[in-house]
């Protein structure tokens, strides 16, 4: 495995992604290009600049910190792959 | 004359004609392929508004209550939104029918639609040629027309590049102008909801009924734009040859005439940041996407491998599984541009160029009213193959993608046709300035009339 894959599976691996060997080597190679593209911005003349977060920040909007109820939470519940009375069910953590 | 909306209006009232239309749209979305799902019997819920009885078309990564979510990906193939996004609520409560759910790109990530893993969208002038995207199949059903209205998302491109392929309107709001609440999120600061239409009025409705700031978006943002001191100056950016395709080149042309001919000054600019602008679009829509996409992990909702030992290996085989090649991509490239030691150079340097690209429009719209620019550097490209390559997808968004680094309201406006394709131009306004583009497409609408592809949905023919 050349260097630049070794890179890209520890990055599928902080990501949770599960890559097979020919998506491996067919992702590492195509985000290897856009590594270079977005190389290019360390041209560009920033200094001074802040850096833009959002195009109209201002003051934060926020809501009354109050309990709101949902009246549809078992919706919610049934789009969970495996859920018991008001539980969702995963694998065993230990 | 009745207008386009008190025929719509008046055919979902009817419900003979309405089985027609619904038989008429099957036929005719069977070639198209512009729908994931079709749900045509919200007609009897119909109410008062000046939306009333339209049917509109829902890109599938907008909820829709009681239908489903699938964001054209495997992983989310099953879900059913148990709730509406504020827009859809906005528009259903002016009457407005939710027809259906609309193909796109895997979770908005594409320009061909070739993205879903669900659906096989085709340019409805000709199914041998990619839609566009990631809004295909909204802009593919407005053009075929199926429906006389569409929503799409735009993130960085994703409403105007489809509209421009299929010959329609397409409008990117303002940065927060309308709720992304309920919209699935992928860059959350550079995405907005956008109507697509042949019709301007109702693009124009349609947009005032969706705006305006709503508790359930914090990012949301209301203003005005200042009136026009500059005579409606209209900025060309001027671009090096052959950085267009000749027919594209030559309808550019035709748009600056246009716009001197009705009496409008032109300004020739030049942008400083041009190569920049992919590279930094790029960078923070993967970094945005990659944190975005990591709720999608086979435990709350969507897709779950049949076992799995522990937690992390259910999330491993659910993401494996359930995502498609470009989704992939862009969460590895965006997890490695916010890796511990890379943030700096790459995330933190894009959102400077960010601040750049800003300072340079804002420099521009001194002395003009709106900049004029191609929308894509190509007509609709062939489906498959004979195609464009993902990677030269990407770099063609340059145009697109400015107005979503700014904030800033952008339409496309279909320009004619070429080699039976469609052509189209954008307009792009200071901040919260949707109506100057309106009434900038309004006094184009003259010299481009708006063409309809053969075998689209013609209402006035059902009897």
């Amino acid at each position: 495995m050349v260097p630049s894959q070794d890179e890209w599976s520890l990055t599928a691996e902080l990501a949770r992604l599960e890559l097979d060997e020919g998506e491996a080597v067919r992702l590492a190679s195509e985000a290897e290009r856009m590594k270079e593209l977005f190389l290019t911005m360390s041209q560009a003349n920033v200094e001074g600049l802040e850096p833009t977060t959002h195009a109209f920040a201002g003051d934060n909007r926020v809501r009354p910190d109050s309990a709101v109820s949902f009246d549809n939470t078992d919706r919610f519940l049934d789009a969970a792959p495996e859920a018991e009375d008001e539980f969702i069910l995963i694998p065993n953590v230990l | 004359m009745q207008s386009t909306a008190e025929l719509w209006s008046a055919l979902t009232a009817d419900s003979e004609k309405f089985a027609q239309y619904v038989q008429a749209l099957r036929d005719i979305d069977g070639r198209v392929g512009s729908f994931l799902s079709f749900s045509p019997q919200v007609v009897s819920s119909q109410k008062t508004g000046s939306l009333s009885g339209i049917p509109v078309g829902v890109k599938d990564n907008i909820a829709v209550e009681g239908q489903p979510l699938t964001c054209g990906s495997r992983i989310l193939e099953n879900l059913i939104s148990p709730y509406s996004a504020t827009a859809i609520q906005r528009l259903v409560a002016e009457g407005a029918l939710m027809v259906g759910k609309t193909n796109l790109d895997e979770f908005g990530m594409g320009s061909s639609c070739e993205n879903s893993a669900l659906g096989n969208t085709s340019n409805p002038w000709n199914l041998d040629y990619v839609a566009g995207g990631s809004s295909g199949g909204s802009a593919a059903a407005v053009a075929a027309g199926l429906v006389p209205l569409a929503l799409g998302s735009d993130t960085g491109g994703s409403v105007r590049q489809p509209a421009s392929f299929c010959g329609v309107y397409g409008l990117k709001p303002t940065y927060g102008s309308i709720s992304r609440s309920g919209l699935t999120a992928y860059a959350s600061s550079l995405e907005v909801i956008g109507p697509m239409a042949r019709d301007l009025q109702l693009l124009k409705e349609s947009f005032r009924v969706m705006a305006g700031l709503d508790s359930m978006d914090q990012s949301g943002t209301a203003g005005s734009c200042s009136s026009d001191q500059t005579n409606g100056t209209i900025a060309v950016l001027e671009l090096d040859e052959g950085v267009l395709d000749a027919p594209v080149a030559e309808a550019y042309r035709q748009a600056i005439d246009a716009l001197e001919a009705l009496g409008h000054p032109i300004k020739r600019v030049s942008l400083q940041s041009l190569n920049l602008i992919v590279p930094a679009y790029y960078t923070i829509a993967t970094a945005e996407a990659s944190a975005n996409l990591a709720r999608f992990n086979g435990i709350r909702y969507g897709m779950a491998p049949t076992f799995a030992e522990n937690p992390a290996e259910l999330m491993r085989k659910a993401r494996h599984e359930g995502f498609g090649d470009e989704v992939k991509l862009r969460i590895l490239l965006g997890t490695y541009v916010l890796r511990s030691g890379f943030q700096d150079q790459y995330y933190g340097q894009a959102q400077k160029v960010r601040t750049l690209i800003r300072q340079e429009l804002a420099a521009i719209y001194q002395d003009a009213s709106a900049i004029l620019m191609p929308v894509f550097p190509t007509q609709a490209f062939k489906k498959g193959e004979g195609g464009m390559d993902e990677y030269r997808q990407k770099t063609a968004d340059v145009f697109t993608c400015l107005a979503n680094l700014a904030g800033l309201p952008a339409l496309a406006i279909p320009t004619g046709l070429s080699g039976g394709l469609p052509l189209g131009m954008q307009l792009m306004a200071p901040a919260f300035g949707e109506e100057r583009l309106f009434a900038l497409a309004k006094e184009l609408e003259k010299t481009f009339p708006l063409e309809t592809p053969e075998g689209a949905l013609d209402i006035g023919s059902l009897q």
